[in-house]
Order: C-alpha cells, then structure tokens, then sequence
C-alpha cells in the first residue's frame, strides 16, 4: 500500500471509534474500555479482548456527565462518564478505571455509581512507591485483581503463555511507534501534524497485532524516501492530548512540524517495554516501576528536576526550537510541573508556548494566534 | 526612489482599526470602526482610512492584516500575521527602548518580550475574561457607566473597594451586593480597575517585566487601569494617544518591510 | 484537607462589633497553646541547627514524634494564612512562579512560602525546611506540592504513598505495602535524625495519638446534643490540634479539659454558640477559611448551627498495632470509596440530628469534590433530608461568592422549614 493509502486507513479508524468498537464486536470479540494512565492493557489482549482507549473525545458535549460532577474537572474524564452513559460506549463489556490523579480518584467510583447495572467496572490502583520490591508486589497484586475480573467477563482462565506472547506483541507495537516518530520527524513533509496524531491515535482502537502489522508497513515507506529538507519550524509537543485536527491544523498552516512529543496519549504511552523472560504479571509490574519523566507520577529523586531536563533534552535531540505545551484544562499534575519544566526550558535556551486546551474548546482563535506567533519567534 | 504606502489592517474582537504608512515613517491617515471580526467594520475601517487618506486601495504597495479576524480578509490582504508580532513592532516604533508590551483587548490579555524590537517571548491569558476589555464592558453595565467613562469615575474615588472574584459571573454579582450595601460607584470602579490589574500582573510577572513598558490596545486608554498596573507592577507604563491603533500600526510596519524586500 | 486557626472565628469574629469576645474557656486556651508549642519548637529545633521537617496533615506523624524531630505542617499553616487574608496574595505570588489558578490553594499558599514570599500571619511563619514528610492518602496533588518544594529546596523526601481504596475495608495486600513504607519511611528518617528509632517512644507516641483521637471523638461527639453545647464550626477550629499535635500528651489533655466543660454545659443546658440553635446541619468539606465571617453570618441569622462535620471520623485514628495502624492511615477522606464516605458521613448526620446538609464545591479539592454530587443524591435518599451545594474555595477567595452563598443557605433552611412542617403533619 502506498504511503497515502496506509495513513487514511489509520486516520478512519482514529476519527471513527465507534465503528471500530463496532466492527470488532461484529466478530464476537469482547471490548474492554480502558481509560488513562499505565492500565496492563497486555492483560485484556491476554485475556482474548480488545482494549479500548478511552481518551476523551472532541466532538460530543457534557451534558449527562454534570449530574456527576462538578465544571472544575479535566474534560478528558468527564467525556469518559459523558460516553458512558450517553450509549456511544454501550458496546463495551467492561471498562478499567485507574485512580493515578485526584480527578480519577473520584471519578472511578462516579463510573461505578453510574454503571453499576450496566457494565462490570475494573477498579485500578498504581501505587507511588512503583520501584521498591514491596511496591512491585503492590502492583502484581492489583493487575492480579484485573487479571480475574477479565477471566469473569472473558469466562475463561487467562493463562502466563498468553501474558507472555501479549507482552511480546506489545513491545513490538512499542517498537514500531517509537520507529515511526522518528520517521515523522525525518520525514516531516510527508507526516504532517495531523497524520502523525492520527497514526499513533488509532492504536487506541486496534488490536496491537493488526495495528503492528499496518505501522510496520508504513514505516518501511517512510524509511524508502530521503529525508526531507525541512524549511519550516519544528516543535516537541508536551501535554495530555493533542489530537484534535482542528487544532493540529494551525500547525500545519503555519508550517510547523512535531519533532517528538511528550504527550501522555502518545509518547509517554510507549516509551517502556516490559521485560520478555521471567514470571509474566512481575515483568507488567517492571514495566511500570520504571515509567519515569511523567507529571503522573512520584520522583524518587524528586530534588532534581529530571522530567524538565528530560523534555528540554527531547527537544534538543530531536532538532526541534521549541516547545508547544498543550495545558490540558484542570489537569493538576501537568499544571504542577509546569514551573520546573519551564525552567528546565529557560536554562535551556529553549522557547516554549503554553496552550490552555481542553477537549470542549470549539474556538481556536486564540491559539491560532499564538501558535502564528510563536513560529515567528523561532524562526528567527 | 518610489514612495512606497502600506496599509496596516487591526480586526480585532470588538473593533476594527485601519492605518496608512508612507514609507515605514509617517502615518498618513487612521480610521477606527467599533465593531471587529465578523461584522461590516473591517471593510467600514478600510474605505474610511483611505477615503481620509485620499487614495484607493490600488495606491497601496502592501495589505498586512492582524488581530482576532485577520483570516477573514483573505483577497484585501496580501499577508497576515499575528498581533502579538505586530504589537511588538508598533510599540517599538512608538517607543524604541520598549521591552515589554501589555496589550489588553476586548477577549485577551497578551504580554510580549522585545529585544531590539523582535518579540522573543510572550504569555497569554487563558480560560476567563477576567482582566480583559469584555469584563470592563460587563462591569460598566452592571454599573449603569458608559466604558469610557469608568476612568474619570475611578480617579474621583477615595477608597479602593476590591473586588477579587476571579470569574466575571461571580464578580459582577460582588458589584451588585456592593451597589446593595450603599458603595460609592467610584470606589467599586476603582475596585474593578484593580481587579484587572492584579489578573495581569500574573501574566506579566510570570514572563518578566523589563523597562520599557508599554501598553496597548483599547484599555490602555483607560488611566485608571493604567495606573493601577502601575502600582501593582512597579514599573512606569508608557502609553501613546495611538494605543488602540498600535496593532494596525505593527501590520503597516511590517508591510513596509515585506514590500521594500 | 483542612485545619484551622488559632483564633475562635466563627464564635468572636461572627458576633456583633460592639460585644467584647467572650475569653476563651481554659479547654480552648489550652488547645491553641499546643499549636502555637508546635510553631514554637520548630524554630527552637532551627536555632540549636536541628534538621526540621514539613509533613502533610495525615502523614504518621508517630514516627517523627518517636525520632524527636522537629515538624510543621503546611495544611495548617495555609489554613492560618487563609484565614488571616493573606492567602489571596500568597496565591498571586504561586500563580507569578508559573502555578496555575486552578491548583488547590494550600499547594499554592504554601509553595509561595517555600519560595522565599513571607507571610503577613506572624503566628504562622515557619523555618524553611529540611526534609519533607508526604502522605498522598489525602490526594495526589500533595506528591506534586511536596516534589516542588524538595526541587526548591533541594532536600529528601520521605513518601508513604496510600493508593485509593475501592472498597470499604483494607486489604491484606494494601497493609503490607503500607508497613513496608513505614519500615522505609523509619530508615530514611533514623539518617535524617542521626539517631536510632526508639521502639518505646514510638509506643509512647502511639498511645498519645490514641488517646488524642479518643479525646477528639468525644468531643465531637458532644455535638449529638439538642440544642449542641457549641458551634460545630469550633471543631473547625480544634483541628489544628489534631492535625499538628496527635502525638503528644499536652494535646490530649487538651481536648479531655474541653469534653469536660463541654460536660458541664450539657448538665447545664447552656452553649458556647452564639445564637439559638433552631437547625442542625452537617457542613460538607473543608471551610472557605477566608471566609468564615461570611460563612457563619447566615447560619447565625437563621439559628442554623453544624453539628456534624466530616472531620471528627476522618481523623479520629485509632488503632492498637502497627497493622490497624496501617489501616487507619489508609482511611483518609478522600483516599476511601464512595460507600465509605457516604457511611462515615451518615453515621454522624443521624448520630448528630441532622436536618439538612450544606455542601462545599470546593475549587481547591477536586477528589473531595468530584463525588460530591452522588453523595448528596444518597444522603437525600438515605436521610431524608434537604441537600444545598455552593462553590467555594478553602484558601483563594476569588473562588467565593457570598451572594450566592447567602442565597444557597436561605434556600436550605427553606427546604429543612417545609421538611420539618410535614414532618410535625405526619406525627
């Protein structure tokens, strides 16, 4: 298939989850809905099901979700409940909810509340303390618990063998990801903004096999063409979210392209593999003890500003100016780190815009123009 | 050598403001329209700038538009750009130590770094209309004041009544229970006026503020504003009788440029 | 999470100018003078070069108290700040470091104070720190406020990390992690001490967290009264205790001198609050501390008193080993399920004669918050009684609107009048 043809099969199934959900049900597979952040999804491939990402949306409203909560709450959550009980995610035969922000928290027993006649509802608790043994055993003792509330909807046992051989699936998903934002990056003119959003975003709706097997050949046409001649500006993204095309847009007009991102519903989502050998629910375990460079969670070495300098290197490495932060409306931990990464940016000489988002905004006037503005100040 | 006319064209969201240059120095003629993007003020504000100029559109070597509306004159324009920039460059035409520029307009707060004229950094407000030219509007409202008139009123107060809500909901209900309790009207203007400073000052602190300081926009005519700012940011803020043309004025610059290239 | 200011707002500031405030009874004296000892001892502990820690509300606080180290606590300290007004400007200077408006207003109070900007509230003025002590049972913004201060500070932080609940009791797999925390948080502390963790003053300090909590509980029990011997908003007030003192003896005195006059006004049939109570009510959340005149003002009008707030379970720890120890730490309020929260809070509502419920949307709280609405639905059901929900802020007063909290009050105590009418009807 041609570059062109692969990326719109990736930006129909990003753009039209519910047909996705759809389809997949249509083949007597069960889809389990599995909202932010680190949830095993290994376990719910191992288990013969689909996950299904569950990131907010931008095309519905709020309305059914007010009955829960209250206007102060990031939307990405709110639209989760909103879809919940709207019917958009009826289709579901379950969903995981973990509880690693203040938002969550609440919000995992808002979803329980609300769907307690309606869908078995998988209660998810990371610990902080992820690194020390006794915080690895805390975490294989809550994927346990995910392990056999799958096993009840699946209705069959869900074997090592098959954590195992899911774990292999999904590093290689990882890897293939990884791959392609660095041939986004090389090839820039080809994978624009919105592409590029649209490629990593349908993994959220694919079983990670299919979805491998699609990247895998779009990343060989990418690697066949010579690198382009960028005369634009190149940015790394940071925040939550990015995927709403009509914002992604404005990059586009402007001539910006995405370098590398630091975004949770991208990068941040792949950046660790789990370990092949050994005992199957410990190295799902390892996988989360060293997730590091994130808002979300606790630094050991908290005195050092490592996620800052982590980003402004990211920057740096891969030859972007600047830096765009999506400011995901609400969100605590990405508003709490902001101070240290915008030092970490100064010290590095590196230029930044900070863009208040959230997944209702209709309107983006506002950061039309400070997105046009901010390619003026880095390319000069 | 040919004289070369630009015309600077500032769309705002409240307003539409036109300006002809002659030769990146000399302003020819200005035209302000109250009403901005979306409505007939844009095409209003260019046939009155060049009706007062003498000329027609074909005299001009160069169209640069800006502000909130400036994507919609696709055809009058021959290039846009966006008014932080072009703030930028009015200002340092205005005032050539500037350093800082703080633009408050009827939807945004924006507060942009210059060096030797460039903008090298800038901060917006996000979320509310706290601190911007709608929330004066709200306020006046409330007040029974006509907009332009809150500065005089302001500057006869003898006391501060502050007014802290962050949201405008909250705080045009503060006005009201103050009207209740008998407040003088002067006093809760000067309460509005430091409300809007303080919600700027954050802006303006998280950026850093070097001297010279400049206001723009349409708010900076507002003395009460301005001096509140002043206070609460302990810098001298500059401000010209051209503020509300200083972003057409940046276009108008920066057509030169363009058409002089 | 939320405590409180040595002076008795709701009773003096809440009263008409011309009175002089009543003097504060021996119990209540005494109460203030162990918070103050706390504030105190810590800038001892700075002048003798004694490392001195800041820890969150519901960190063990068993442990430092069993290491002799020197501790404060921010929560308190920002309420302090709040409630003497300063905490707006405090707020402003976080927001000017790059904090966002929309973090809860202790974090930004308390970040602003690690950063150098000194507060007006001389009561509440703290030595900087040198280690800090968080406990994330109460949310997870506190990891990210304490990580800020450790990076401005660049000290250890100490992490007892509680991860939510969902359910009501605590696991076996929970208490192992948290003893293990505890173990670690111990040897982290031993180095910071320089000294050995003693078993027995740990034990010693065990008992007097206990016997605190005990002494807490029947004083907040006191409330069950009709009419109650105080104002509910006291409590408020003797949080502070709790919050920075559970470990020590002079705490528990305290509040045993306070059950007792509390005694001896029940006997008598007499109150320490200021109006006659004619509704009972369970204030939901944190107080708005900046606004605490304004809070009371038409609670007084209308004769509402509280006698029921969420913090007389949430912090009445009891415990008799370091299992149930670990288990009590895991019962914070916004650390438990919502079928906890809904227990432990009609348990007091039915306990305390509840007719009807204010609820706080408290901008600064959002897992306190964020399951409020279900809450209420459950304790209209449950209790049978009227429900009344207002936005506010427990430390920024730009988030408060005492025009619409006037309204929300007026409209309680008219839902709790037409409860009660065809409550009389039916009898």
């Amino acid at each position: 298939m041609s570059i062109e043809a692969l990326v719109k099969e990736f930006a129909e199934v990003a753009a039209n989850p519910k047909a996705q959900l759809k389809k997949y049900k249509d083949q007597g597979k069960k889809c389990i809905g599995v909202m932010p952040y680190f949830a095993p999804e290994e376990l719910v491939a191992a288990a013969g099901m689909v996950p299904f990402g569950m990131w907010g949306s931008n095309d519905k409203t709020i309305s059914q979700a007010k009955e829960y909560c209250a206007t102060f709450y990031c939307t990405i959550a709110q639209l989760d409940l909103e879809m919940l009980l709207d019917g958009t995610l009826d289709l579901l035969d379950g969903v995981i909810t973990p509880t690693i922000c203040d938002t969550l928290r609440p919000m995992s027993q808002n979803i329980r509340v609300a769907m307690s006649e309606k869908l078995p509802c998988i209660f998810l608790a990371h610990p902080q303390n992820r690194k020390p043994a006794f915080g690895l055993k805390f975490t294989v003792d809550q994927y346990t618990h995910i392990r056999k509330e799958l096993e009840k909807i699946s209705g069959a046992p869900v074997t090592d063998e098959a954590i195992s051989e899911a774990i292999k699936v999904y590093n290689k998903s990882r890897a293939a990801r990884r791959e392609f934002v660095k041939l986004a990056n090389a090839h820039c003119d080809v994978i624009t903004p919105i592409k590029r959003s649209a490629v990593l975003k349908a993994a959220w709706f694919m079983p990670k096999t299919e979805y491998t097997e699609l990247l895998t050949a779009l990343n060989a046409e990418l690697s066949a063409l010579p690198v382009c001649d960028w005369k634009g500006a190149k940015v790394v993204t940071s925040g939550i979210i990015c995927d709403n095309p009509k914002l992604l847009q404005i990059f586009e007009d402007y001539n910006i392209a995405i370098a590398a991102d630091d975004v949770a519903h991208e990068s941040r989502a792949f950046r660790v593999d789990a370990p092949e050998s050994g005992d199957p629910m410990m190295a799902l375990a390892q996988q989360f003890a060293e997730q590091d460079f994130d808002v979300l969670l606790y630094d050991e070495q908290s005195s050092s500003n490592r996620r800052g300098e982590f980003v402004a290197n990211l920057v740096k490495e891969s030859g972007a100016k600047g830096l765009v932060l999506f400011m995901q409306q609400f969100c605590d931990p990405e508003e709490m780190e902001y101070p240290s990464l915008k030092k970490a940016l100064d010290d590095a000489g590196i230029p930044h815009i900070r863009l208040g988002v959230d997944q209702q905004m209709r309107d983006f006037g506002q950061a039309r123009t400070a997105i046009q503005a901010f390619a003026d100040v880095i390319s000069l | 050598m040919k004289t070369i006319y630009t015309m600077g064209i500032d769309v705002g969201s409240t307003a539409s403001k036109c300006i002809i240059l002659k030769d990146g120095k000399e302003i020819v003629a200005k035209s302000l329209v109250d009403v901005g993007a979306g409505t007939s003020g844009p095409a209003r504000a260019i046939s009155e700038v060049l009706e007062a100029a003498g000329m027609k559109k074909e005299d001009m070597d160069y169209i640069l538009a800006t502000g909130y509306g400036r994507n919609s004159l696709e055809g009058v324009a021959d290039h846009q750009m966006s008014e932080l920039s072009c703030h930028a460059r009015g200002a340092y035409f205005l005032f050539p130590n500037v350093h800082t520029v703080i633009d408050i307009g009827g939807q945004d707060v924006k507060v942009v770094q210059i060096e030797n004229g460039v903008m090298v950094n800038f901060a917006m407000n996000d979320k509310c209309a706290a601190g911007t030219g709608r929330f004066l509007d709200v306020m006046a409202r409330v007040l029974e004041v006509k907009v332009e008139d809150l500065a005089k009123l302001g500057a006869e107060s003898t006391k501060n009544v502050p007014i802290s809500s962050t949201c405008t909901v909250f705080a045009e209900s503060e006005v009201i229970s103050q009207l209740s309790q008998g407040s003088d009207k002067r006093d809760i203007i000067n309460g509005i006026h430091h409300s809007v400073a303080s919600r700027v000052v954050g802006l303006a602190n998280r950026l850093g503020v070097r001297d010279d300081v400049v206001m723009t926009g349409g708010v900076a005519q507002n003395g009460g504003v301005v001096s509140a700012l002043q206070e609460a940011l302990g810098h001298t803020i500059h401000t010209s009788p051209l503020t509300q043309y200083n972003g057409a004025l940046g276009a108008a610059l920066y057509a030169y440029q363009r058409a002089s290239r | 999470m939320a405590e409180t200011e040595k002076t008795t707002v709701a009773a003096t500031e809440a009263a008409p100018v011309k009175k002089a405030p009543k003097p504060a009874s021996p119990g209540t004296q005494a109460l203030r003078k162990v918070v103050s000892d706390v504030y105190a001892a810590a800038w001892t502990a700075k002048e003798k070069g004694e490392p001195v820690g800041w820890s969150s509300s519901k960190f063990p606080c068993e442990i430092a108290e069993a290491l002799g180290l020197a501790v404060v606590y921010p929560e308190n300290q920002a309420a302090g700040i709040a409630a003497q007004h300063d905490g707006e400007r405090m707020c402003q200077a976080a927001e000017e470091l790059g904090f966002d408006n929309d973090i809860c207003g202790y974090a930004r109070i308390s970040l602003a104070y690690a950063s150098g900007v000194e507060t007006t509230n001389e009561s509440r003025r703290v030595p900087m720190p040198d280690f800090v002590l968080c406990c994330n049972n109460i949310c997870n913004c506190m990891t990210k406020w304490y990580e800020n201060i450790a990076r401005m500070h660049n000290i250890p932080l100490i992490m007892i990390d509680v991860p939510y609940n969902n359910e009501v009791t605590v696991s076996d797999s929970q208490v192992a992690y948290m003893r293990a925390q505890f173990d670690d948080a111990i040897h982290q502390m031993e180095k910071i001490a320089g000294r050995k963790f003693d078993e027995k003053k740990f034990e010693q300090a065990c008992a007097n967290a206990n016997r605190t909590a005990k002494a807490w509980l029947k004083v907040c029990d006191y409330l069950q009264y009709k009419p109650a011997p105080m104002s509910g908003f006291d409590l408020f007030n003797h949080m502070a205790d709790v919050v920075t003192a559970r470990g020590k003896t002079a705490t528990a005195e305290a509040f045993e001198l306070l059950a007792t006059e509390l005694e001896e006004h029940v006997k008598n049939g007499t109150t320490t609050a200021p109006f006659p109570e004619q509704y009972r009510v369970m204030f939901e959340g944190i107080p708005c501390w900046p606004d605490l005149r304004a809070l009371f003002k038409p609670l007084k009008a209308n004769g509402v008193n509280v006698t029921a707030v969420v913090y007389a379970p949430a912090f009445g720890f009891v415990y008799d080993d370091m299992d149930s120890m670990a288990r009590a730490y895991c019962k914070a309020p916004n650390s438990v399920c919502i079928e906890q929260g809904v227990e432990w809070r009609e348990g007091i509502c039915r306990d305390n004669k509840v007719d009807g419920v204010l609820v706080h949307y408290n901008r600064s709280c959002k897992p306190w918050s964020g399951y409020m609405a279900e809450m209420q639905r459950r304790f209209t059901k449950d209790l049978g009684v009227p429900c009344a929900g207002f936005d506010g802020d427990q430390a920024d007063p730009r988030n408060f609107n005492q025009a619409q909290y006037e309204t929300r009050v007026q409209g309680l105590v008219e839902a709790m009048e037409e409860t009660k009418k065809l409550k009389e009807a039916r009898a």
